[in-house]
């Protein structure tokens, strides 16, 4: 499965790219997401939770920063793996942000998830479902701690 | 003299029939091969279908085949790795091809392929409690079938508003999902007895196991087919202890299923010359068919925000709608389910609703990826390759948008988050389309002069003695329907056959 998109915060690309490569900071403005821990500067591990109809899925994920250049250069892979099946999903995905118009800031960002093993049987449909939702509340929350951080800018449109 | 009269290769849906059937004659010896296991007393997971999810995610019983989109992404497909084949795995519907099926299949076939001259097969098939004397239902037969829902029982507030909105949309309440042309709001009958799944491996084999010329050898895969002057003579074998062998019979019946039974086909020397000369195999009997014309039915989920959490024990997925997806379709071609909700902690929750489209204009393939017996062959589905698929499946997205409009289902379902409303529909249907797991075609049936064909209207395979095909392969087109109950009418109509051969 593939994503791609973009999502502007009118705040400046360093406040952007800074909460990026904060796994602490991200994870809470992440859905489902039960515990992280960083495990040094590049690697972070933690545990996601989702039930689709009868099955409660607990996902323990391991995400690795690859690439780490300011503005244009952020890769990350992440590894999960379903308690239930012992499936795993990977997921690579890179980053970059750009400032558009002085305090304004698009970031794009494209995700390759691949699912191998017997979630995959029921993981393309969940992912599909789920991933939407969950970058939309995501924005919505980078926007929230972004722009009340930020100095006033203009006017989100 | 042989060991046997008949070897069947593989106890998967139609394999269980072929093999039950052919033994209630006591003078024939009946060897049934199955590569997987036959776990007897059957493994709860298998048993209850209350563990249906357990079975197919978690279970050694469940085969995968991993396929590629067009833009490179993959699904799996599915097959059943254990005696009873698909109907020990699958989720138990019984639902009959449509009479436009049979009509299609006897421009293959024949007269003995329609909707009459098989309705009494059909109807022997059946023990069905609530249709059972019904002109065109059965009772007594060996697959008994259970409806845990039926319409006229109280509806849980979901239910009552898809039978509202459906309704409203000109689709009726069907109670029967087995007539000839179904259409609406339907109950789904499973294959199930007291809390027991019913596959053939048990309705059929069950009940024939003891017969002492009956041979059941689990764990054993069937290499080739031995050939000698353009007939069959015999089975090669490996067991799961690396042990080989060949075994005789005068008469062998292929039914290992959509895939394997055209890999042991190939294996054999029967098929494309390209293809089998690619693998190094040398060609007995050159049948172009072997492989080709594979089709399944797609499934494309959309999901929509749910208003309120509906928990894993609401009753909608008892239900299936079954629907056209345009006004100027010829026939019902989709299937679409209210499927179970997804919860997220600091989201609301998901419903999605799948859209299964019941034809396939296009064709794929089977074909080996090596000469060695033990590695999956390779599937191409070609699954929405052909504009009209895309377009139907369009169809349906579009009528399950209207469907959740409604006010009774707009209680439950808010707006379309997956496709978004930035994303194109067609977009999302050909990236994202996965398996009903109903795949045919791949053995079809045809006529000897029709190069496609690989085996005729008696299923026996062209140019070749003492070989049959018989499971769902041989379907010239995918059926309107779940394919298990196809499966055990192929079957039945090939113990007939060979009874009288």
């Amino acid at each position: 499965m593939k994503l791609e998109g973009a999502i502007e915060i009118a705040a400046s690309p360093e406040a952007v790219w800074r909460v990026l490569i904060d796994p602490i900071d991200l994870a809470a403005c992440v859905p489902g997401v039960d515990e992280v821990r960083q495990l040094d500067p590049q690697t972070f591990e933690g545990v996601v939770r989702a039930s689709v109809g009868p099955i409660d899925g607990r996902f323990e994920f391991r995400a690795v920063r690859t690439s780490e250049r300011f503005p244009d250069d952020l890769v990350v892979d992440v590894e999960g793996t379903d308690s239930m099946t012992r499936s795993r999903v990977l997921t690579h995905v890179e980053a970059a942000v750009v400032e558009h118009e002085p305090g304004r800031t698009t970031l794009t960002y494209r995700a390759t998830v691949t699912t191998k093993g017997r979630l995959a049987i029921i993981g393309d449909m969940v992912l599909r479902a789920t991933a939407g939702v969950m970058i939309g509340q995501v924005t919505r929350c980078l926007r929230g701690r972004l722009e009340a951080a930020a100095p006033a800018g203009p006017k989100d449109r | 003299m042989s060991a046997y009269d008949l070897i069947v290769v593989g106890g998967g849906t139609a394999g269980c029939v072929v093999a039950a059937r052919a033994s209630q004659d006591p003078a024939c010896r009946v060897l049934l091969i199955e590569a997987g296991p036959d776990p007897q007393p059957l493994p709860g997971v298998v048993a209850d279908p209350k563990r249906q999810q357990e079975l197919v995610l978690e279970s050694p019983y469940v085969r995968m085949y991993d396929v590629d989109r067009e833009d490179g992404s993959s699904f799996p497909l599915l097959s059943g790795r254990i005696m009873g084949g698909g109907s020990s795995i699958n989720n138990l519907a019984v639902v009959r091809p449509m009479a436009c099926d049979f009509t299609a299949w006897s421009a293959f076939g024949g007269d003995a392929w329609s909707y009459d001259a098989l309705l009494p097969t059909m109807r022997a098939i059946e023990d069905d409690p609530d249709f059972g004397d019904d002109p065109i239902h059965g009772r007594g037969g060996p697959l008994h079938l259970e409806r845990s829902y039926r319409l006229d029982d109280a509806m849980d507030p979901p239910v009552r508003a898809l039978v509202a909105a459906a309704a409203e949309l000109g689709l009726p309440r069907c109670d029967d999902l087995n007539v000839p042309e179904p259409l609406g709001v339907c109950a789904s009958p499973y294959n199930v007895r007291e809390g027991v799944r019913q596959s053939t491996a048990v309705a059929y084999l069950g009940p024939a196991r003891d017969r002492p010329n009956l041979t059941i050898l689990a764990d054993t895969t069937v290499t080739r087919v031995r050939l000698d002057g353009g007939r069959a003579t015999g089975v090669e074998i490996i067991d799961d202890a690396g042990g080989a062998r060949s075994v005789q019979a005068s008469r062998i019946v292929l039914t290992a299923g959509v895939f394997h039974s055209p890999q042991v086909l190939l294996l054999s020397g029967i098929g494309p010359r390209e293809e089998l000369e690619r693998h190094g195999i040398d060609t007995v009997v050159e049948l172009d068919g072997v492989g080709r014309d594979y089709q399944d039915h797609a499934v494309v989920y959309i999901t929509f925000q749910g208003t309120t959490d509906l928990r894993e024990d609401y009753v909608i997925p008892k239900v299936r709608l079954i629907a056209r997806s345009s006004p100027e379709a010829p026939d019902p071609d989709l299937h679409i389910f209210m499927q179970p909700s997804i919860r997220m902690e600091g989201m609301p929750p998901l419903l999605p609703v799948s859209i299964r489209l019941l034809e396939h204009r296009s064709r794929g393939r089977v074909r080996l990826a090596t000469s060695d017996p033990a590695d999956l062959p390779i599937v191409e589905p070609g699954l929405l390759d052909h504009p009209g698929d895309r377009a139907a499946m369009l169809g349906g997205f579009r009528l399950v948008e209207q469907l959740v409009a409604r006010p009774s289902l707009a209680e439950f379902y808010g707006p379309l988050l997956s496709p978004g409303p930035d994303e194109d529909p067609m977009e999302h249907i050909r990236s994202s389309y996965i398996s009903y797991y109903h795949g045919v075609g791949t053995c079809r049936m045809g006529p000897a002069a029709d190069p496609g064909a690989v085996v005729g209207p008696d299923l026996r395979v062209h140019g070749v003695d003492g070989l049959w095909v018989a499971d769902a392969s041989v379907l010239p087109t995918v059926p309107h329907a779940n394919t298990n109950l196809a499966a055990i009418l192929v079957g039945e109509i090939a113990a007939r056959q060979l009874a009288g051969a």
